[in-house]
C-alpha cells in the first residue's frame, strides 16, 4: 500500500517511515505543508498520515482542501495540539481517525491498517445476518437490542462472514484478510478471533459455524 | 454568615417615614396646643362677658348688697349644652352673696380690677374659671365684690379635638403624599442601578468585553472597576490559553521524537542487557507521555469550562467517539465491550470536546485499573439528568477513597497520574452534574457521570 506521511519532525518521521516500510508499505514523506498540498493534487495514496502543525500550511487546511476536492482517501491525523480553543474536532473536518502525540507506534500501525482495510471493503453500509446488524459507517454492531463494540480485526472478520451468510471461508483466506504478510501469524490466530467473536455474539439469532477441516460460515438461526 | 444589608430603597423609605412620622407627631401636638388656645379664647370671652353681666346686676338696696344674675348672663354660656355653669358672688367681706358657695374658695385674691381667667377644679371636675372684681362705692357698703363664673371644659375640649383632628388629617394627607412622592423619587433615582444589574445579569459569563452601559456619575467608579477586572480576567484567560497551547505543542513534539527514537533503537539492539534498559526507557516515556497528556487535558477542560459557551451536544455520539478514541486497538486482553445507548440522539447544552475528554478518561481508567474481561457503557435519561455509566468487572474502588479519587492527584497510582477522575469530575461539574460511583455488586463496579440536560440555554 502507498502511504503519504506529512510530518515535519524528522525524528518522528524517520520512525514512522521505518515502521511502515518494515510492514511492506511504500511511504512518501513530506515535511512542508505547502509542498504536501501540491503533491496531493496530482498523486493518490491509500492512506495519508497528516500532522497538524506544519511549516508552510497547516494540516487542517490541507485536509479541508482534500475533502473539498472530493477525495475519499483515509486520513489519520497526528496532533500535538491541545483542543483548548477548538470548536470542532479533527474528525468533524473529515479525518477518519486521529492520534494525540506522543502515541504508541503499535497503536498507530494498528489504526492505519484498519483504515486501509476499510478502504478496500465493499461500500454497503448495513450488513445484517439474523439479528446481527453491522453499521459500517457508524462502526457499530448490534446483536438484537444490544450494541457490542468490536475491535477492528474482529469487525473485519464479522463483516467478511456476515456479508455472505452460508458461504464457507477457509482459514487461510480469512488469515489473508485479517493480517498483513509481515505479521506472520498462523491459523491459530483465526481460531482465536473466531472464539472472541462467538463470545461477543452470544445470544444472537445467528452463529458462526465451524466446517470441520475447511473453515467457517455464518448462519442465521434455524438454518444451521 | 454575613449580616444581611437592607436595600437602599428600604433604608430611604425607613428614614423618610421616620422623619415624616416625627413631623406628624410634633405638628399634631402643636395643632392640639393652638386649637386649645383658640377654643379657650372663644369660650373665655363668653365667660368674662357673663361675669360682667353679673357684675352689672350687683346693686345696693336699702344699704345692703343684692345681686339678681340676669338670665341673659347665662344664655350664651348655655349654648354649649353639655357644659355645666357655676357662679359665685362675694360681698365686701368675702362672704358668699349668691351662687355656689364652694366655688373658688381657695382662689387667691385678684390683683387688679381686670378680669382673670384660669383653669381650676370644682367638684372634682376640671373647669375654666373667670373672676372679676367690682369696687362698690356706696356709702353704706363699700369695698370689693368678687364675681366668679365657671364652666366645665367639655365643649372646649370637643372644639379643640375637632380642630386638632382636622389639622392632623391635613398633615397626614400631606405626609402620605410626601411618602408616595418619595417612593417614586427613589425608584426613579435607583433605576440606573437596576439597569446596571440587569446588564450584568444578562451578560454571557464567557463575555470578556468591557461593559459599555451609560450610567450616572455616581455609578461610574463601579463600572470602571468591573471593567478593570474584566480586562484582567481576559488577560489571564488569554495567557492560560496561550500557555496550554504552547505547552502542548512544545512538550509533546520532543516527547514524540524521543518515543520515535526509542522505537527505532528497539529494532537495532540485540544485546539482552541493552533490550532490558530500552524497555525500561519505553515504560518511563510512556508514563511521562501519559502524565503530560493528562496534565494538559486537565488544564484544557478547566479552561474550556470557563470560556467555551455551551452548545448543542449529542451525548450518544460523544460516548461512541470517546470509546473509539480511548479503546486501544493494541489492548492485549480481550474485553467484551457492550454499549447500551438510546437509538435517538440525546442532546444537552454543553461542550462536546470536554465531554468526550471526560468519558475517555473514565474508560481509560476502567481499562487500566479494572475491566479484566468486560466493559459496559450505558446512557440513561432520568428527567432533566443524563447519566453516563461505565461499568467493568474489575475490583472497583473502595468506598472510603471515593472522595479522594475525584480530587487532583487525590490517589496517584504507579501507572496513572491521579488526574483521570479529576478531569471527569471537573467536566461533570461544568455541566451542572457530578461524578459518582456505584458500589461493586454482582454486575461489577460502575462510574456514573451525571449531567444536567440544560444547565443554561444553548447559545
Amino acid at each position: 500500500m502507498r502511504i503519504f506521511l506529512v510530518e515535519d519532525t524528522r525524528d518522528v518521521g524517520e520512525a514512522i517511515v521505518e515502521r511502515f516500510v518494515r510492514g511492506g508499505h511504500a511511504v512518501d514523506w513530506e515535511t512542508d505543508g505547502q509542498e504536501a498540498s501540491r503533491i496531493l493534487e496530482s498523486t493518490s495514496f491509500d492512506l495519508i498520515i497528516l500532522d497538524i502543525m506544519l511549516p508552510g500550511r497547516n494540516g487542517f487546511s490541507i485536509l479541508q482542501d482534500l475533502r473539498g476536492n472530493g477525495s475519499e482517501t483515509p486520513v489519520l491525523v497526528l496532533t500535538a495540539r491541545s483542543e483548548v480553543e477548538d470548536r470542532i474536532g479533527a474528525l468533524d473536518l473529515g479525518a477518519d481517525d486521529y492520534l494525540i502525540k506522543p502515541f504508541d507506534f503499535r497503536e498507530l500501525e494498528a489504526r492505519a491498517r484498519a483504515l486501509m482495510r476499510r478502504r478496500h471493503g465493499d461500500a454497503t453500509n448495513l450488513i445484517a445476518c439474523g439479528d446481527v446488524v453491522i453499521d459500517r459507517s457508524g462502526r457499530s454492531v448490534r446483536v438484537g437490542e444490544r450494541e457490542v463494540h468490536l475491535k477492528r480485526r474482529e469487525l473485519t472478520l464479522l463483516e467478511i462472514l456476515a456479508s455472505r451468510p452460508g458461504r464457507v471461508f477457509g482459514k487461510e483466506e480469512l488469515l489473508d484478510h485479517l493480517f498483513g504478510f509481515d505479521e506472520a501469524p498462523n491459523v491459530n490466530a483465526v481460531e482465536l478471533y473466531v472464539g472472541r467473536l462467538r463470545k461477543k455474539l452470544e445470544g444472537a439469532r445467528a452463529q458462526i459455524v465451524t466446517v470441520r477441516g475447511f473453515g467457517y460460515q455464518m448462519l442465521p438461526h434455524g438454518q444451521a | 454568615m454575613p449580616k444581611r444589608e437592607p436595600s437602599i430603597f428600604a433604608r430611604l423609605i425607613v428614614l423618610v417615614s421616620t422623619a415624616l412620622t416625627t413631623g406628624l407627631v410634633a405638628l399634631g401636638a402643636a395643632a392640639w396646643y393652638y386649637a386649645l388656645e383658640a377654643a379657650n379664647q372663644a369660650y373665655d370671652r363668653l365667660l368674662v362677658g357673663a361675669a360682667y353681666q353679673i357684675a352689672e346686676a350687683v346693686t345696693v338696696q336699702d344699704g345692703a348688697l343684692t345681686v339678681e344674675p340676669p338670665a341673659s348672663a347665662f344664655e350664651l354660656l348655655a349654648l354649649s349644652a353639655r357644659d355645666r355653669i357655676f357662679y359665685r358672688v362675694t360681698d365686701t367681706h368675702g362672704e358668699t352673696l349668691t351662687g355656689d358657695d364652694g366655688l373658688d374658695r381657695d382662689g387667691a385674691a385678684a390683683a387688679g380690677a381686670g378680669p382673670t381667667v384660669r383653669d381650676a377644679t370644682f367638684k372634682g371636675v376640671p373647669v375654666r374659671l373667670a373672676r372679676l372684681v367690682r369696687i362698690v362705692s356706696d356709702p353704706a357698703v363699700g369695698g370689693r365684690v368678687e364675681i366668679t363664673v365657671a364652666q366645665t371644659t367639655e365643649s372646649r375640649a370637643v372644639l379643640a379635638r375637632e380642630l386638632t383632628l382636622r389639622a392632623t388629617i391635613l398633615l397626614a394627607v400631606m405626609s402620605v403624599l410626601a411618602l408616595g412622592g418619595t417612593v417614586f423619587a427613589i425608584r426613579y433615582a435607583l433605576q440606573p442601578i437596576g439597569r446596571l444589574a440587569a446588564a450584568l445579569a444578562e451578560r454571557d459569563p464567557n463575555d470578556v468585553s468591557p461593559l459599555t452601559i451609560e450610567t450616572p456619575r455616581e455609578l461610574k467608579p463601579f463600572v470602571s472597576a468591573i471593567n478593570v477586572f474584566i480586562s484582567r480576567l481576559k488577560a489571564r484567560m488569554d495567557l492560560m490559553q496561550q500557555f496550554i497551547a504552547d505547552a502542548a505543542h512544545q512538550i509533546r513534539t520532543p516527547l514524540t521524537a524521543l518515543n520515535a527514537q526509542i522505537e527505532l533503537l528497539s529494532h537495532r539492539v540485540d544485546d539482552p542487557q541493552g533490550q532490558h534498559h530500552l524497555s525500561r526507557m519505553q515504560v518511563r516515556t510512556a508514563q511521562l507521555s501519559r502524565f503530560v497528556n493528562q496534565l494538559l487535558s486537565h488544564a484544557m477542560v478547566r479552561h474550556r469550562a470557563g470560556v467555551i459557551p455551551p452548545g448543542r451536544v449529542d451525548v450518544v455520539a460523544t460516548v461512541r467517539r470517546a470509546l473509539h478514541e480511548a479503546m486501544p486497538e493494541t489492548l492485549g486482553r480481550d474485553v467484551l465491550t457492550t454499549l447500551e445507548l438510546p437509538s435517538e440522539p440525546v442532546e444537552i447544552a454543553g461542550d462536546a470536546v470536554n465531554l468526550k475528554e471526560a468519558v475517555k478518561n473514565i474508560i481509560d481508567n476502567a481499562l487500566r485499573h479494572g475491566a479484566p474481561s468486560r466493559l459496559a457503557l450505558r446512557l440513561r435519561e432520568c428527567g432533566d439528568v443524563v447519566e453516563i455509566e461505565v461499568e467493568d468487572d474489575g475490583p472497583g474502588i473502595p468506598k472510603q477513597t471515593w472522595p479522594e479519587v475525584v480530587r487532583r492527584f487525590g490517589s496517584p497510582s504507579p501507572t496513572g497520574s491521579g488526574l483521570g477522575f479529576a478531569i471527569a469530575a471537573a467536566v461533570a461539574a461544568a455541566h451542572g452534574g457530578d461524578l459518582g460511583f456505584r458500589e461493586r455488586d454482582t454486575a461489577g463496579f460502575a462510574v456514573v457521570m451525571r449531567l444536567a440536560r440544560h444547565p443554561e440555554e444553548i447559545r
